[in-house]
């Protein structure tokens, strides 16, 4: 109880920066969560395309028509430099300039050429392929003495013809995105958090005086450490807790379903987990002024690796072996099984358990070395 | 004196770790991540080979324009080639793609029809070129019943099916769409993230300079009081500082550049002047920052390197460093944030190199810069003019 009761008068005297740090890694996790929409969904099924039709025939209209009918039209002012930019931040992936008198020059079999910008990637690999369809069916159909209105007619009896679409999943794709994406960020709050408080407080009682009292004190030192670390739990769960319930609030309703259940439970494993490596950290460490510097190593560096920040699957396939120490990696892992289960049973689960597994054993194996370090740390002077 | 307060400037700064960590070790270690992170990114937007399957019954079987087309758009030699095509019966094709073998299966009843289980990229590749594919079907039958419409009127007509139904393949397989592709090679956007980089560690530089200007303030410490008393010209002790400081940071950035040109294969365009001439500018940027915030806040040291990571974080935040489209969203909606924002007048200042083909860009940006060092430079002659202390 005494270790207790000092744990929450170092933290009290915290307090400010524990308060800024914790609200500043959560503000970022929802402003990252609700501008999601436009930097990480890889899924779009439209591409979005922008017109700039110098023509006034009926033909090119017939274009345009076709082309907004199986895309997003962008909308952007008529002017080079925008234009640059919306390409090279991919808010257009692909523009199309009709020339003048298209219309005229193509019945005459003139061949007018169009130009075109893109991106090269998924979605403009898409749109050229409708473009390239209507183009090449126009150009089929063109005989001597064909008039717009009949060629119009023609290129339409073609477009009509479509493959029927079966959809067999029944998941909620947007919204499971969305909560994994919260989720998988929370990979560096959690972490970011735990180390920085946790290493924050613990740097308070490894300072010499403060140590000479607790060893020469009648209290077990294996006693003394698990008292420290069930202090420090406290706070890991209260970071946890917050997180949790502003999913709530971020993600939606998704997170009242089994699979939001499984990613609290998820969550709740790794905070654990991050509760030892911040405990182990802070056992290492004697220095006030480093404890910034390991944050953003540990943190950022197993969130870049692990696939928190990106998702797995843009990751090198080395880059994802070498995370396999990593605990994060096992964690994110989890969060991304979990968002393609559509059965919950035993085999659909199993990998599930085993990801929970190894974060358990992580943070068995953590404490075993820090409490070891904190025993060799004993001898002063 | 110059010389001598330059040299034990140059000392100090150098012996501070946690310093050097932050202005030196730290860009360093950030842009690695980067590179793990981001160097895969572009390459897995490109469209990958897609796993399809196709049942293989009697209507398949008989429709000759699916069949050709799938083989040639699955033939493993060509490079044309987009999908990865099995031939299986329904009940497999249903297995294969509950297992996630297959994106989704084309199944030929009266009308073709494709299975997917969700709405990705992969599906939609697929069900537009099978969309396709029937386009063009549909434009020979067309072409091909024209074709006989207008023989039929002819009286005495001879119809010869074989050359109108020849022609009219030939017709829609030599139809090429004239489309010119004018986009530039430089297309590479996670090049920003890398730019920002640059941006970050130029700023960064002003904790160097902040801390080496600090010295000098007799609010500041017990040495600050001793430079102060020192009959020197307080131009001599705080210009030394500041140049001892310029010096580590301008090396600094060098290490970051050869760094990212190096090993991390940045590509910042061909204009290597320019280049330096910006990164230079940046650094003198951050210098003044430092110098600023070290002269006008009246607050301890610690506070001060705070002011400075917190703005510089926010202005890379700006200019795109946490999510490349923050950037974007910033200058198409409200750009006098990033107009006014040093990080962004780095950043997009390297971006109009790499990117642009004129430099009028470029120039509005480092004239930017120069503007914002210059204010900087100035409030901190204007704060420390002067200053007296009867008491500290």
């Amino acid at each position: 109880m005494i270790v207790f009761k000092t744990y929450l008068r170092v933290v009290k005297k915290c307090l400010v920066p524990i308060i800024i740090y914790t609200a500043m890694l959560i503000l970022f996790s929802s402003i990252n969560t609700s501008n999601n929409d436009t930097t990480m969904s890889f899924t779009a099924e439209k591409p979005d395309i922008l017109i700039i039709n110098k023509d006034n025939s009926k033909l090119s209209k017939h274009l345009v028509d076709y082309i907004t009918k199986n895309s997003n039209i962008i909308d952007i002012e008529n002017n080079e430099e925008k234009i640059q930019d919306a390409i090279f931040y991919r808010d257009v992936n692909y523009v199309i300039y009709i020339p003048e008198n298209y219309g005229n020059d193509f019945l005459e079999n003139k061949e007018p050429e169009i130009e075109i910008k893109s991106t090269g990637d998924y979605q403009a690999s898409l749109a050229s392929i409708l473009l390239e369809r209507y183009l090449t069916s126009s150009k089929s159909y063109l005989r001597n003495n064909i008039t717009e209105e009949e060629l119009i007619l023609e290129i339409d009896k073609t477009l009509e013809n479509k493959a029927e679409v079966e959809l067999t999943s029944t998941l909620d794709t947007t919204s499971l995105t969305k909560a994994n994406n919260y989720y998988n960020f929370s990979n560096y709050c959690l972490l970011g958090g735990s180390i920085y408080v946790i290493c924050l407080i613990l740097s308070s009682f490894q300072s010499e005086n403060i140590r000479k009292r607790t060893i020469i004190s009648s209290m077990e030192d294996k006693k003394y450490n698990l008292y420290l670390l069930i202090s420090n739990s406290v706070f890991a769960l209260i970071l946890w807790l917050l997180y949790v319930v502003i999913s709530f609030i971020t993600v939606g309703s998704i997170m009242f379903t089994m699979h939001g259940f499984l990613y609290i439970i998820n969550s709740f494993i790794f905070s654990l987990c991050s509760l030892t490596i911040a405990f182990l950290i802070g056992n290492l460490m004697n220095n006030k002024e480093a404890i910034n510097g390991i944050i953003n190593v540990v943190a950022l560096g197993s969130s870049f690796l692990c696939g928190s920040f990106v998702p797995a699957e843009f990751l090198p396939d080395a880059v994802l072996k070498v995370a396999h120490i990593l605990p994060s990696y096992w964690f994110i892992n989890s969060n991304n099984l979990i968002s393609t289960i559509e059965v919950f049973d035993t085999s659909s689960l199993k990998p599930f358990i085993t990801n929970s597994i190894v974060l358990l054993a992580f943070s068995a194996l953590f404490i075993i070395v820090s409490i070891i370090i904190a025993r060799n740390k004993r001898k002063i002077g | 004196m110059f010389i001598h307060n330059l040299k034990y400037s140059l000392k100090t700064l150098v012996k501070n770790r946690m310093l050097i960590f932050w202005t030196l070790a730290f860009p360093l270690i950030l842009g690695t991540f980067f590179k793990l992170a981001f160097s895969d990114i572009e390459s897995n937007e490109k469209l990958d080979i897609i796993d399809i399957a196709i049942v293989n019954n009697d209507n398949f079987k008989n429709n000759e324009i699916l069949k050709e087309s799938f083989k040639a758009l699955s033939d493993k030699e060509s490079s044309d080639q987009i999908f990865n095509t099995k031939y299986v019966d329904e009940e497999e094709a249903k297995t294969l793609l509950e297992n996630s073998e297959i994106c989704g299966y084309l199944i030929v009843l009266d009308e073709p029809k494709i299975v997917v289980s969700n709405s990705g990229i992969n599906e939609t590749v697929f069900t537009e070129v099978t969309n396709e594919i029937y386009a063009n079907a549909s434009t020979i039958e067309n072409i091909v019943e024209n074709e006989i419409k207008n023989e039929i009127s002819v009286p005495n007509y001879d119809i010869d099916y074989e050359t109108i139904i020849n022609n009219a393949i030939a017709k829609v397989t030599e139809s090429k769409a004239n489309i010119k592709d004018i986009s530039s090679n430089n297309l590479s956007y996670t090049m920003i993230e890398y730019y920002t980089l640059i941006a970050m560690a130029c700023l960064y530089g002003g904790i160097l300079g902040m801390s080496s200007v600090n010295k000098n303030l007799a609010n500041q410490s017990n040495t600050g009081k001793r430079v102060t008393v020192a009959p020197t010209k307080k131009t001599v002790t705080i210009m030394s500082s500041a140049l001892a400081a310029f010096i580590v940071e301008l090396i600094g950035v060098a290490l970051l550049f050869l760094y990212t040109i190096f090993v991390l294969k940045v590509d910042y365009g061909t204009n290597l002047p320019l280049i330096i001439l910006l990164s230079v500018v940046g650094t003198f940027a951050g210098l003044s920052l430092g110098i600023a915030v070290s002269c006008i806040f009246k607050t301890s040291e610690d506070t001060k390197t705070g002011i400075i990571i917190a703005f510089t974080m926010l202005g890379c935040f700006f200019s795109g460093m946490m999510g490349i489209t923050m950037k974007y969203v910033i200058d198409k909606n409200i750009p006098i944030i990033n107009k006014l924002n040093p990080a962004n007048m780095i950043t997009d200042g390297f971006y109009s190199l790499y990117y642009y083909n004129t430099l009028d860009r470029f120039y509005l940006n480092l004239i930017s810069l120069l503007l914002f060092s210059f204010i900087c430079l100035a409030l901190s002659v204007y704060s420390l003019r002067r200053q007296k202390y009867d008491s500290i």
